[in-house]
Order: C-alpha cells, then sequence, then structure tokens
C-alpha cells in the first residue's frame, strides 16, 4: 500500500485565501500608522527573504542579499534626487539594475560553493557599503541622500496620494509581496523548482543527469536580485533616508535568520511567516526601555527556535512542507493505485 | 615607506588577528563548523580583562588568563549546549549568528553601551634612534608570540595536539584509533574561544571597550582564514599578519581604498585558488 | 560510423598513470564490460568518458562527434549516462521525487511552459511520470515510491541509482560497479535487470571487478590491468587467456 501526506490538504486554500484577505483588509480596520509602517517594513524584509530562500533552494548560500536591497535602492534614489526621475520609472529601473548586477555578478562568483561563496557575497556586501559611503558626489556618503514618497498617481476620479499616510504604501508593499510570492510559488512548482533542487542537493549528479549547473544557479541569483532591488526601493523611500550603514552585512544576516527561522522547506510560506514574526517581534522589543534587552531577546529566540524545531527544520515546515517543495501530488498516481 | 609607527601599529593589529584566525581555524577544522560569534568572545575578553583590571586588581597577565579561561568555558557551554543540539550545518551557521545578537545584547545589558578605556596598564615608552614605542605595544607582541609557541609545542608535542592533527586531516581514521572526537571538539571549542578572548584581551589595554568591538576583528579575522586558506592553521597566521599590515599601511597610503583593496583581494583569491595560499586539503 | 569511441586515452594524476593509451569501441546494442583488478583504471575509464575527470591526451567520440573535454552536462545531454560506484543520491528526497528530479532531460518544452502551467506542460509531465513509473515497476521498485531514498537498503539503493540514470533515456548507459556489496542473489537479480534494460536497445557499459557477474551478462569484455587493456573478445575465451589468469592472479577467479 502507498502511504504518504498529501501535503495540499494540510494548508487548505481557503485558509491561505482568507490570511490573504485579513492583510488586506489591515487598513480599513486600523489607520494606525505605526501597525502599518510595521507592516509594511515586514513585508519587503519578506520579499528579500524570499530572494534569499530562492538562492538557498538552488544550493547557494549568500550572504549578499542586502547588497542587492542597497542597489536597488541607491539606484532609485540616486535616479530620483540627482536626477530628478519620478518614483515608478526609478523603481523599475531599479529592480533591472540589480538584477543585471546579480547576473553579471554571478556569472563570475556562482563557480564557487560552499562556505567560499559565502564569504565572497560578504566581500561583496562590503564593497558595495564602502562605495556607497565614499562615492560622496553621487551617494552623499554617510549624510545619506533623502528619497521623497511616490508621486500621486491620478485615477481621474480618485487620486492617490502617497503623502497623507501610509496606506497607499501599504497596499503598493502587498502588490510587491504577492507578485514576488505568485512568482516564486510558481518557481517551486515547475520543473525550474525541480531542477534547482536537483543542483542543490547533489551537484555531482546532477551535472551527469544533464543539468548545467551555473545556469540554474546564475537564474536563481538573478530572479533573487530583482525582487530584492525592488524590495530596495521601497524601503528606501518608505523611509526617506539611505545611508550606507543601513544595508550592509548585518542585515545580510538578519535576512539569513529570518529564512532559517521561517523554514527553508518552502520558498513563499517559509520566508513570509519568519520575517512577519521576527521582525515584528523585533520591532516591539524595541519599545522595552533597557538598553540591549532586544537583542539579548532575540537572540535568544533565535537560538531556541532552532534548538526545539525537530532536526532542523523552520517554523512552517512544523506544520507540513506545503507549497513549494519538490513534491508529486496524488492524483498523477491515482492510475497505479488499482493494480496493488 | 610609511614612518616605522604605521608599521608597529600593522603589526599590533596583526597580533590581534592573527590569534583570533588561528581559533577560527582550530574550530573548523575540528567541528566543521565556522562560528560566527568569535567576535563576541573577542569583545568578551576585552570586557573580562578590563574589569579583572579594574575593579578585582589583577596584574595584566593574570587578567589576560582569567579572560581566556572564562570564555573558554563559555565556549564550551555554548557547545554542548547549542551546538551539539542542533543538526545541519546551515542551522548550526543560523544559530551561532542568532548568538551575536545575544551576545553583544547582554554585554549591553550589563557592561552598558559607553566606551570605556583602559589607561596604559604598562606605562613607559621605550625610545630608539629613529622611533619609540610603548611598552604597551611591546607587550602585546611578545604575549602573541608567546600564546603561539605555546600553541605551537602543545600541537606538536602533546597527546591533545596529535588527536587535533589527526582528526582534522582524518577525522574518521582518528575516530578508530580511539580520540573521541565528540571529547576533542569541546576541548577544541574551548581553545577557539579562549584564544579569541585572549586577542581581546590583549590589545583591550590600547583601544576603546564597547560591546560592538566584535564586528571587526571578526570579519578581518575571517578574511585572514580565507587568505590562508580555510582549515589551514599556518595560513591562518600568516593570512592575519598579512592583513594586519594591508590594515595599516595601505590605510597610510590610500585612505578608505584600503578596504576595498582588501575585499576584491579576498574576492580574487577565492576564485581563482579557493583553497587560500596554503592550500589545505580542502573540506 | 562509430558508436563510441576512444582513441589513445590517457589519463594521469601527477605520476600516477590511471589510464594509457585506450583503444577502445563500442558497439551499439551490445553489454560491454570491463573487468580488472583493483586499481586497473576501470572508474578512471568511466569518470574520463562522462566528463568528471579531462583526458590528459587522446580523444572521446560519440556518433562522430568528439566528446572529450566537454562539460559533463553536455555529454549527458549528448546521451551518455552513468552511475556512481558509491550510492550517490539527492540527499532526503524520496524514491519518486529523485526520478522526478532525475527526468531533467525529458521535458523538451521550455520552462515558460511548466512556469505557466500550460496545456503542453500537463500532457508532457503526464507522459513523464507514466515513464517514471513504468521504469519503477521495470525495477521492482514499487513497493516503495514514497520511501525516503536514503532509507532504503544497499541493494535498492543500487536499482534507485540505475533508475535514475534510465529514465534520461541514455543511448548509452555506464555502470559502475553496479553489484559491489552484494551476494550471489542480489546480483543475479541486479543482472536480470541490466539484461532487461538491455533489451529495450539500451547500449550498456558495465564495469565490475566480479568475473563471475560479468561472465553472465557481457556479451563482450575488455580487460584491463595498470591502466592499459589487455585483452578483448567473447567473454569465455578472454577468462582463459594466460595473461589475464596472470593479472588477476591472487585475487578472486572464477
Amino acid at each position: 500500500m502507498m502511504t504518504y501526506i498529501d501535503y495540499k490538504n494540510v494548508v487548505p486554500k481557503t485558509i491561505i485565501a482568507l490570511g490573504v484577505l485579513l492583510i488586506a483588509l489591515v487598513p480599513v480596520l486600523t489607520a494606525n500608522e505605526a501597525t502599518l509602517s510595521m507592516l509594511i517594513l515586514s513585508g519587503i524584509w519578506s520579499v528579500v527573504v524570499m530572494g534569499f530562500t530562492l538562492v538557498l533552494r538552488a544550493g547557494q548560500f549568500s550572504l549578499g542579499q542586502a547588497a542587492f536591497m542597497a542597489i536597488g535602492g541607491y539606484t532609485s534614489a540616486i535616479l530620483t534626487v540627482q536626477m530628478s526621475w519620478s518614483f515608478w520609472p526609478a523603481f523599475l529601473m531599479a529592480g533591472l539594475v540589480s538584477g543585471l548586477v546579480a547576473l553579471l555578478v554571478g556569472m563570475v562568483v556562482l563557480r564557487v560553493g560552499g562556505i567560499y561563496f559565502s564569504i565572497i557575497t560578504l566581500a561583496l556586501c562590503e564593497v558595495v557599503r564602502i562605495i556607497a559611503q565614499q562615492w560622496e558626489s553621487v551617494t552623499r556618503g554617510t549624510r545619506g541622500l533623502i528619497t521623497s514618497q511616490p508621486n500621486p498617481i491620478n485615477l481621474g476620479f480618485y487620486e492617490i496620494n502617497f503623502f497623507i499616510n501610509s496606506v497607499p504604501y501599504f497596499y503598493l508593499t502587498l502588490g510587491l509581496v504577492a507578485l514576488t510570492g505568485l512568482v516564486f510559488w510558481r518557481i517551486g512548482e515547475s520543473r525550474l523548482g525541480r531542477t534547482f533542487a536537483g543542483v542543490a542537493l547533489n551537484q555531482v549528479l546532477a551535472e551527469h543527469q544533464g543539468m548545467y549547473l551555473m545556469r540554474y544557479r546564475v537564474i536563481a541569483f538573478t530572479v533573487a536580485g530583482v525582487f530584492t532591488g525592488l524590495a530596495g526601493t521601497l524601503y528606501a523611500h518608505f523611509l526617506t533616508v539611505l545611508t550606507p550603514t543601513m544595508l550592509g552585512l548585518w542585515q545580510s544576516i538578519q535576512i539569513l535568520i529570518m529564512s532559517i527561522v521561517g523554514g527553508i522547506g518552502s520558498l513563499v510560506g517559509g520566508p513570509i511567516v519568519g520575517s512577519f514574526i521576527l521582525y515584528i517581534f523585533g520591532s516591539y522589543l524595541t519599545r522595552l526601555e533597557i538598553y540591549g534587552i532586544q537583542q539579548l531577546l532575540f537572540g535568544a529566540v533565535v537560538v531556541l527556535v532552532l534548538l526545539f524545531l525537530p532536526k532542523g527544520t523552520g517554523l512552517v515546515d512544523l506544520w507540513g512542507k506545503f507549497w513549494t517543495k519538490v513534491i508529486w501530488r496524488e492524483k498523477e498516481f491515482e492510475m497505479d493505485e488499482g493494480e496493488e | 615607506m610609511p614612518p616605522a609607527g604605521i608599521w608597529i601599529d600593522g603589526l599590533i593589529q596583526s597580533c590581534a588577528y592573527m590569534t583570533m584566525a588561528f581559533g577560527m581555524v582550530l574550530v573548523f577544522s575540528i567541528l566543521g563548523i565556522l562560528n560566527w560569534t568569535h567576535g563576541q568572545f573577542y569583545m568578551l575578553g576585552a570586557f573580562m580583562v578590563y574589569y579583572a583590571i579594574t575593579i578585582a586588581g589583577l596584574p595584566f597577565p593574570l587578567s589576560l588568563l582569567v579572560a581566556g579561561v572564562l570564555v573558554a568555558g563559555l565556549g564550551m557551554l555554548v557547545k554542548k549546549v547549542i551546538i551539539d543540539n542542533i543538526t545541519g550545518e546551515l542551522y548550526v551557521g543560523a544559530a551561532t549568528m542568532g548568538l551575536i545578537f545575544f551576545f553583544e545584547g547582554g554585554a549591553s545589558m550589563v557592561f552598558g553601551m559607553q566606551d570605556k578605556g583602559l589607561a596604559m596598564v604598562l606605562p613607559g615608552v621605550l625610545n630608539l634612534d629613529a622611533f619609540s614605542v610603548s611598552h604597551q605595544k611591546i607587550a602585546v607582541v611578545s604575549f602573541t608570540l608567546a600564546i603561539m609557541i605555546i600553541l605551537y609545542i602543545m600541537l606538536n608535542f602533546t597527546r591533545i595536539g596529535l588527536a587535533i592533527r589527526a582528526t582534522s586531516q582524518q577525522p574518521d581514521a582518528a575516530a578508530l584509533y580511539g580520540v573521541s572526537v565528540e571529547r576533542l571538539s569541546l576541548i577544541v571549542m574551548g581553545i577557539g574561544c579562549g584564544l579569541a578572548a585572549l586577542a581581546g584581551g590583549i590589545i583591550a589595554p590600547l583601544y576603546t571597550i564597547n560591546p560592538f568591538i566584535g564586528g571587526i576583528p571578526m570579519l578581518m579575522s575571517l578574511l585572514a582564514i580565507v587568505i590562508g586558506g580555510i582549515g589551514s592553521l599556518t595560513g591562518a597566521i600568516v593570512g592575519g599578519l598579512i592583513l594586519g599590515f594591508i590594515n595599516c599601511v595601505v590605510a597610510y597610503h590610500i585612505s578608505y581604498f584600503s578596504e576595498v583593496v582588501l575585499f576584491v583581494l579576498v574576492i580574487i583569491i577565492l576564485l581563482v585558488r579557493p583553497q587560500g595560499l596554503f592550500g589545505a586539503a580542502l573540506k | 560510423m562509430s558508436f563510441l569511441e576512444l582513441k589513445k586515452v590517457t589519463r594521469t594524476f601527477g605520476k600516477l598513470v590511471a589510464l594509457e593509451d585506450i583503444d577502445l569501441k563500442v558497439e551499439p546494442g551490445e553489454i560491454l564490460g570491463v573487468v580488472g583488478p583493483n586499481g586497473s583504471g576501470k572508474t578512471t575509464l568511466i569518470n574520463v568518458i562522462s566528463g568528471y575527470f579531462r583526458a590528459t591526451r587522446g580523444e572521446i567520440y560519440f556518433m562522430d562527434r568528439k566528446i572529450s573535454g566537454q562539460r559533463p552536462d553536455r555529454i549527458a545531454q549528448a546521451g551518455i549516462i552513468r552511475t556512481f560506484q558509491s550510492n550517490v543520491l539527492y540527499e532526503g528526497t524520496t524514491v519518486i521525487e529523485s526520478m522526478l528530479i532525475s527526468s531533467y532531460q525529458q521535458y523538451k518544452t521550455s520552462h515558460w511552459h511548466s512556469f505557466f502551467n500550460t496545456r503542453t506542460w500537463k500532457d508532457e509531465n503526464e507522459e513523464v511520470v507514466g515513464r517514471v513509473i513504468e521504469l519503477i515497476k521495470l525495477l521492482d521498485l514499487l513497493n516503495d515510491t514514497f520511501l525516503p531514498a536514503d532509507g532504503l537498503s544497499h541493494g535498492y539503493q543500487r536499482l534507485l541509482g540505475i533508475a535514475m540514470a534510465m529514465i534520461s533515456k541514455p543511448r548509452i548507459l555506464l555502470l559502475d560497479e553496479p553489484t559491489t556489496g552484494m551476494n550471489h542473489e542480489e546480483a543475479m537479480f541486479v543482472v536480470d535487470k541490466i539484461k532487461k534494460i538491455n533489451e529495450q536497445g539500451v547500449t550498456v557499459l558495465i564495469i565490475e571487478h566480479n568475473m563471475k557477474v560479468l561472465l553472465n551478462v557481457a556479451t563482450r569484455v575488455v580487460v584491463l590491468n595498470f591502466g592499459t587493456k589487455i585483452a578483448e573478445g567473447i567473454p569465455d575465451e578472454v577468462m582463459n587467456r594466460q595473461e589475464v589468469i596472470e593479472a588477476y592472479l591472487g585475487t578472486e577467479m572464477v
């Protein structure tokens, strides 16, 4: 007899749909700016964490994802501030530039695997930070670039104004999270996801079965780069200031922790859960008035989660590796059940 | 040619990086993980030396010893409680990264966030014709040398050193010959973390101390390891030396650009020769 | 036109010569056995053909195309698929998952089709999955379909390795010691499966240490010793030659 878990039913689609609806309705339920900004920022981080997880699922452990955020953020900030572009073309341009950098860097750097790749990306992250710090004529160095909210969009009957409150920005972020989630979900479900798994789980075997490792690693790195760059833009324009120290090694480490704690078994669910929980937890901690206790508790929680989850799974993996693992489904094999 | 003072500063930094990098390589070659909290052990070492001198009034060498032993114990505790109970390289890596936050937060709570400085522990200046060196700096170099000699003796002439060398080369074979890898890795973790604390303690009197000083030495010794070759003990020492000098001497000529040079150098080394300058066997 | 042809292939590791001036032709449809004592360069031969190592000197042609010096994935795409001496699996996957990952080469449509979940992709996928099932049945793995691959017994892991190679529809299958660590019955079981595979029109090059197994399966054998070819011909005849017996003296002989 065949026995297996059909992961599809572990988290019913309706629950996910309800969750999405609930989040979409948050601005209706509360107009509290603090809550909104917390959700916006965790949304931005979740996009970045999804990118990191994609690269990880293709077998590479990148410590430089914050650099792509910085590249995206600086591209749009420079375009809007120094060259007075409007936000929207700059936003798209940022994704493009970040993706292009990921493509070019990836083609050189992804040859190297394992811990070496992590250290290279870590070094790249620092190089980006130093350039941002020292290229004062363009980036204004440590003083940082002052960015603005996107221009209002006039729909004729209604004007979407980003200056009044954070609600439009909330939906913009939600849109990006949804788009990223959709794309990554499809990647995980499709043949591409399978191939990533092959490349990650056994390089030598994958290569001898006709998969060109570099091609798939570069695809993963580039896709991650594009979305990370877009998220970086949102980050820069939401905080209205962008300094070199905002996106460095430290943030790369946070991204990694969010991804691992959320669970890398799924490309979408894990990163979203991980980044929302950790970010919201972290920002509640900053309200405590004792210096250092936030970091202490944050670190303790991370370690505890890793300690008490069974055999290295993230939060999401706990209730099934739903959504994106290379899975196979019951109906594909129904034809065989009769014969046994 | 930069003035002699710059070279001496380079040497001082090299000493710290060397000691730390050595500990990291030691841990890596036996446990197979990079301990990302190494920088925080450095910071704790510096604080312990500070308090041992200012509050307990211990002499400098003795307080170094105390800091080393205490942090070594802490490292063993981390190994026993956390690292042993998590499976998978990835997850252990993430856990040690989480510990960075834990220790920095803890240190800020206990020791406070403001900068602390030790007044010169060993006052006085040695005057040579061309330049002068403070006794403190001489002490740094000589303590580092002493530590290196002790380590050399330990690795080459004791049973435990033999076990460490054997395990780092052939873990399975060493286990067959009766080396308890479990116990050995605990000891090595202790030694590695103790070395980080010593590195912090040795240069504590020269620089300011705060809970966040661990990050840069950690990064630098990581790079030193890469330059020397991950897993190579000689490599760690040479890498540390090179890095310290690059940091000071190149910085003298082209200021901030030295860092870019450094990172680009590391990237190139990893791309061209991932096993580093002293190509130890790839893990 | 030759099928797979090695011309004066040499591979050295430093001073050690693992293969020296090997000339070898594989004819379509046959089961060619390569035997030799330990260290005679058998596995190096497979590694060189499959592109894992480059040949130091010499050339390899497959269907009149030069494949020596190409990347392993190119060689695999040309239709040369290998298995490994030890059990090499995709870590942490179930049997069916490993098979689906391995079926990479069976999809001819672009990744976009599967990304957008089009009709074409669904049809193609159904077909491939059907073939996966067939193969699983052929190799008697049906009861283990949903079990973790690394939990299978040694023999079944070896079979899974062969299945994972077979799903790529190789023109020629390189088997690296498929019966290591098995007792006689198990080995005969695997031999039977290899014959079945061969009947489907797949050329097989099998490397084996165990003579008994080889006598049962190969239609032609090549004997290697110290990296050189010392004999070639039909199994029964070759095994009785003096130089072959000498090469094997002291090791297990039939």
